[in-house]
């Protein structure tokens, strides 16, 4: 598995690298683009999900971690312990997707779900690698949702919150100029 | 660490406080934005970091925000209470009643409820980073390119921090004074360049921006204020361009016809002809492929007649001869000179048959000639005297004479050839023919003319008579004689006018002239 994973973080960071120099002077790993298409890839999976008629998923509880976004707290908090958040927060979901990927017995959305959980490993990787995580992973507060769509739901919206404010807020990402 | 959180507290202040200030006047436009577009009863939108939801006043009420309630929940906490405040629109004249939720949770869902007297007025589920409202870019600038037909526009993004990376931006630019305009979408970059655009023209330029939809959504933001600006001058002015035009086609045509006016000259200086000797040689190349010989055979009669028409063209003249001979001790001889002429005479006589009498009453001084070459031939030793040509020699006239009247012989004299009268021949050409070389050279072109000669015994004494402008002499010397008989060819007409009234004299003085030469 690890290995596995480290294969795709190295062609993600080449990709990273190869599409990150057009654009952005900062590393190529910190390229806000390739967690925008992880974010677009788990919004496809909401759509499928809309237009799921028949082998769905059966309804089912998980837990997920908690998505919203305060600014003015968020901003307080130490990057650390926002590292910390997100990281667990990105286990949690792995683990309700793959719960819910067995169940689901629609090609198209067991296929969504399995790159939507790829793309998390990814993630994880990526972040592991900005922002080393050295402290132990505190107990997060999680809530708990009772259907698929939800779950998609809040995958969504932690990449776009959570995730994404701490990868265009690491110091290891931070601009020189800025 | 602190150090960089107060840091970043001090900035968040400071714009909270700028937005405060200067949001007050966008928060009006954007409600009133909304008012127009947004379909639902509650509509929302997060300014900055705080969403604001408002619903239009129902009538018939005039109490104002005492009556609305405003809750709102998310992830599974309790309700919480927002406080109504009203907003009088001054430009559509109606008023609004809005509230700001304090901390806006983002990244999840939003429940919002309206009440009005217990009673559910409104409710509506959302996502607030789906609602982003943002201001209109700021500092926009217009600037004219070095380039024809090119503006350079720049602006800066709206102040918001978490999301400077996720915008996209619309131009918008247009003629001035002209409705029709056109859109280019740039995402990220805050800068762009208008190309194709009409050189010396005033353009209108507005932008606005929107996020770009992966994290963060929302709607279109105001247009910013136009800005002019206006495009380079065209390099070349098309009527100064149609002017080089014109006169560039007037000098190729002058120039296209002089070239033609005189191209066979310019043609002979660049590619000269060979000179080609065909012209000379008709049909030599053409007909007889360069072979001579074939062509001579073939032109040989044409060419030599050509060559004679040619000698005739130089007007072959009558030869006039002179003789010189001064013989003033030929007393005997020209007893001998007179019986040989008689015997001439005679022989004439016989030959008069032909109609050549008339003509040999002229000169009777021919016969005298004659008598003095015999004299001559029989006594050379009085050759030996002085024979130098005298003034009034007797001079002796070569033509050919036309068997017709007299009168035409003058004009037959040039058309035809001349040959030498058979006179000496037939007088004596034995004699003759130890003579001169000169002389038998006359005898080759002897033909059937006649002998007729003029004196010149009437001229004593270099009185020769003046002949006119245009005589040649040419001096015919004999050698063989030991003697210098010179002879002088007339080449005029006017000989023989002369020799017309010269004739009756020469009768008279025929008897005088066999006597001798008188010199």
């Amino acid at each position: 598995v690890f290995q596995g994973c480290g294969g795709l973080v190295s062609v993600l960071i080449v990709f990273v690298w190869l599409g990150g120099n057009q654009v952005s002077p900062l590393r190529p790993i910190c390229d806000l683009r390739v967690l925008e298409h992880f974010i677009r890839e788990a919004q496809d999976s909401e759509v499928i999900m809309r237009g799921c008629r028949g082998g769905c998923g059966a309804m089912k509880s998980y837990f997920v971690p908690l998505t919203s976004v305060d600014f003015a707290f968020w901003e307080h908090i130490d990057v650390h312990e926002q590292a910390v958040e997100v990281q667990t927060g990105l286990s949690l979901l792995v683990q309700a997707l793959s719960t819910a990927m067995k169940a689901v017995s629609n090609s198209r959305l067991a296929s969504a779900l399995d790159n939507n959980i790829s793309n998390i490993h990814s993630l994880s990787q990526i972040l592991s690698t900005v922002l080393p995580d050295d402290s132990a992973p505190a107990s997060t507060q999680s809530q708990e949702v009772s259907s698929l769509p939800e779950l998609l739901q809040v995958q969504s919206s932690f990449l776009r919150g959570k995730v994404r404010l701490l990868l265009s807020a690491a110091p290891a990402c931070q601009r020189q100029n800025s | 660490m602190t150090k960089m959180r107060s840091d970043r507290l001090k900035i968040v202040f400071m714009l909270c406080l700028a937005f405060i200030t200067i949001g007050g006047q966008h928060f009006e436009s954007k409600v009133a934005q909304l008012l127009r577009d947004e379909t639902e009863d509650i509509k929302c939108f997060v300014e900055v970091k705080d969403l604001t939801c408002f619903w239009e006043e129902e009538e018939e009420r005039n109490n104002l925000h005492d009556q609305y309630t405003f809750t709102y929940s998310y992830e599974n906490k309790n309700k919480m209470a927002c406080v109504v405040s009203s907003l009088s629109l001054l430009a559509s004249n109606k008023t609004v009643f809005y509230c700001k939720l304090p901390k806006t949770p983002f990244f999840t869902p939003l429940d919002v409820q309206v009440f009005r007297d217990g009673r559910m007025l409104y409710s509506r589920s959302l996502n607030a980073e789906n609602f982003l409202f943002l201001d209109s870019p700021r500092n926009l600038t217009v600037m004219s390119s070095e380039k024809e037909g090119q503006l350079n526009v720049s602006w800066l993004p709206p102040l918001l921090k978490y999301i400077d990376d996720s915008m996209i931006y619309e131009v918008r630019y247009a003629v001035e004074g002209s409705n029709m305009g056109k859109v280019e979408v740039i995402k990220v970059s805050t800068m762009l360049s208008l190309l194709g655009l009409q050189p010396d023209t005033r353009y209108k330029v507005w932008v606005r921006v929107k996020p770009d939809g992966v994290a963060y959504k929302g709607y279109w933001s105001a247009w910013t204020e136009p800005v002019l600006g206006v495009t380079q001058p065209s390099d070349m002015d098309p009527l100064i361009m149609l002017l080089v035009l014109f006169i560039g086609l007037i000098l190729c045509l002058l120039s296209m016809t002089v070239i033609m006016s005189h191209h066979k000259f310019l043609l002979k200086k660049l590619w000269p002809d060979i000179p080609t000797p065909e012209h000379k040689f008709p049909g030599l190349f053409t007909i007889y492929k360069g072979d001579f010989k074939e062509w001579m055979s073939q032109n040989n009669g044409s060419m030599w007649g050509r060559s004679v028409h040619v000698y005739t063209e130089e007007l072959p003249s009558p030869l006039e001869v002179l003789s010189e001979v001064s013989l003033t001790s030929h007393g005997t001889s020209q007893r001998e000179e007179r019986q040989a002429v008689e015997e001439d005479e005679e022989k004439e006589s016989e030959r008069s048959d032909s109609g050549l009498t008339d003509r040999w009453r002229e000169p009777p001084e021919a016969y005298c000639l004659v008598e003095q070459l015999r004299a001559l031939q029989e006594n050379p030793e009085s050759l030996s005297q002085s024979l130098l040509l005298q003034s009034h020699d007797t001079y002796v006239t070569l033509n050919q004479n036309s068997q017709g009247d007299d009168e035409r012989q003058v004009d037959d004299v040039f058309e035809e050839t001349l040959p030498l009268q058979m006179l000496f021949t037939t007088a004596g050409t034995t004699s003759l023919n130890t003579s001169h070389s000169d002389l038998s050279s006359l005898q080759q072109s002897l033909g059937s003319g006649r002998l007729s000669s003029q004196s010149s015994f009437e001229y004593p004494n270099h009185t020769w008579p003046p002949k006119g402008p245009g005589y040649a002499y040419v001096a015919v010397t004999d050698s063989g004689l030991g003697r210098h008989r010179m002879y002088t060819n007339d080449y005029k007409n006017e000989i023989f006018l002369h020799k017309w009234p010269l004739s009756g004299q020469h009768t008279q003085s025929r008897s005088e002239s066999c006597m001798g030469p008188v010199w």
